[in-house]
């Protein structure tokens, strides 16, 4: 477990299975039941995700939300990515594709949709409304799209 | 003319064949294996002596076919063996063809460009000039043949004449092929049609399917026989459910090919993949997973097995439900007479006049902004 941030990251293990979800469970209670908690669950080494896992996974998704907190996924197997499409979980989380990008998400109020989107000032910093080219959701988010050369 | 066929199940070393521990000649298209399509179109081409040679244990039952197991012998071998029982008995052309691949090739317009060429071995090739492992061969050419049995079909001495093959050729040696093919059938691109009747345009179901009234089958699908389509379930975009699959309330199918005895669990999402004996490939990731979970991905038993599991349940459920109510009598022990248990102060009453709350409580009700 990594506390260098007040975002803790969990590595959940290899198989997840009804056992096993228990025991993670009680194992990250004391993180979920904290005021407030940032949690990042790192899905990189799960081999067997079943039904029990992902049951898990929304009651700590629920109990997070309930303090006001946020739990991201981040680094998934294909194995867990496939079950959490299989299951229609996948939309519920924020998912990450690295740890460490989860980790920075908390304390950056980028929209995911907006992470790839050039909306910063362009280079000479002249932008005019009338010239500027929308791009995406660039303006609606309060950022100045890049001005065509 | 006297063709003969010799079709070949049998791996070649080079990967694993099949899918999800099923055989690739054994695989269903449509309702029908690969290996029955192969031998319903020779037969289509006045091909009828066909003899199959196959290197698996459970070997599907086809009729009017000659069948060889090469059951831990090597099927090629048996096949060189049978090669020369055809050549002795007469024939006028040999067909050799390894059972995998599906091909759509004319062998009328093949056996006659191999007698027109007068050549010994005729290659059918693919228009990239890859051999698709179909042969044609004169009897007399024995050595050729074992030649060929050697190398497992995949190269011939020279010299030899190739027919150049224009037809639809899948090789089905991956989930994505089987996929492919069972698109290029429901958009024509491929002659496979499915086994079963088309109840509504683009959607074919076999006489003993299971749809129940509130799923939505939408076209182009196909739902093989003795598949169950259960309530609220979505099955849609050239998916297929081969025989005995089941598909749970409210699960989505999605582009997706479910393999024989299949079942999904409900409230599921299958999409862009092939799932069969309990593993999925996701043809968008490129991954095969093992799921053994059967709320997610299990296995229908055949049906003797699943009567005695029924029965089963049925036998311990009565002596459960005789306990429980004998259990439950004991534990009510005497009736409550129906006034005097109206006429009882209420808990929550007797609670609230206990001395938990002070006697100086006043609850008032708030109306609008009185």
């Amino acid at each position: 477990m990594e506390t260098s941030r007040p975002v803790v990251v969990k590595h959940m293990p290899e198989r997840v299975n009804v056992k096993q979800a228990r025991v993670f469970l009680r194992d990250v209670e004391p993180l979920i039941t904290s005021d407030r908690p940032q949690i990042v669950f790192d899905l990189s080494s799960v081999k067997q995700l079943d039904a029990a896992g992902v049951d898990m996974l929304l009651q700590c998704m629920s109990e997070v939300m309930k303090r006001d907190g946020d739990l991201k996924l981040a680094a998934l197997s294909p194995h867990a990515a496939v079950i959490l499409e299989l299951t229609r979980t996948d939309r519920l989380f924020e998912i990450y594709e690295t740890t460490a990008d989860a980790v920075r998400s908390f304390s950056h109020f980028i929209p995911a949709a907006m992470r790839h989107q050039p909306f910063g000032l362009s280079s000479s910093g002249s932008s005019t409304a009338g010239s500027a080219q929308p791009t995406g959701v660039g303006p609606r988010h309060g950022g100045v799209p890049d001005v065509a050369a | 003319m006297d063709v003969r066929a010799i079709a070949i199940v049998a791996s070649r070393d080079v990967s694993p064949d099949g899918f999800a521990g099923v055989p690739t000649a054994f695989l269903d298209l449509l309702g029908r294996s690969v290996l029955q399509r192969a031998v319903d179109r020779l037969r289509s081409f006045g091909i009828d002596d066909i003899t199959v040679i196959s290197e698996y244990g459970s070997v599907p039952t086809i009729q009017g076919v000659r069948w060889v197991s090469a059951l831990g012998q090597s099927a090629w071998r048996l096949a060189n063996k049978a090669f020369a029982e055809i050549a002795q008995s007469g024939a006028e052309s040999v067909l050799l063809t390894h059972v995998g691949p599906y091909a759509e090739i004319d062998y009328e317009d093949l056996v006659q460009f191999h007698l027109d060429q007068g050549s010994r071995v005729t290659a059918v090739i693919e228009p990239d000039s890859e051999l698709t492992g179909t042969f044609v061969l004169n009897p007399t050419r024995r050595n050729d043949a074992a030649y060929l049995f050697r190398h497992q079909l995949r190269t011939s001495r020279l010299p030899h004449s190739y027919y150049e093959f224009n037809g639809y050729f899948n090789p089905l040696s991956t989930a994505a092929d089987l996929r492919r093919l069972a698109v290029d059938a429901f958009c024509g691109n491929a002659e496979l049609e499915p086994d079963g009747i088309e109840v509504k345009p683009g959607v074919w179901a076999a006489p003993t399917a299971r749809i129940h009234k509130r799923a939505r089958v939408l076209a182009p699908s196909y739902i093989g026989a003795h598949a169950r389509v259960r309530a609220a379930a979505v099955v849609t975009r050239c998916s297929v459910l081969e025989h005995h699959a089941h598909v749970d309330c409210g699960t989505v199918v999605d582009n997706a090919t479910l393999l024989p005895n299949t079942s999904i669990g409900a409230g599921l999402d299958v999409a862009h993949s092939v799932v069969g004996s309990r593993r999925l490939f996701h043809l968008g990731r490129n991954v095969e997973v093992e799921i053994a979970d059967p709320k997610l991905v299990g296995t229908v038993s055949n049906a003797p097995l699943r009567l005695v599991g029924h029965l089963a349940s049925l036998a311990s459920f009565l002596p459960a439900q005789v306990v429980r109510g004998i259990v439950k009598r004991g534990r009510d022990g005497q009736p409550i007479s129906v006034p005097e248990a109206v006429q009882a102060p209420s808990p929550a009453l007797k609670s609230a006049t206990d001395e938990s709350f002070s006697p100086n409580l006043i609850i008032a009700r708030r109306y609008g902004n009185e």
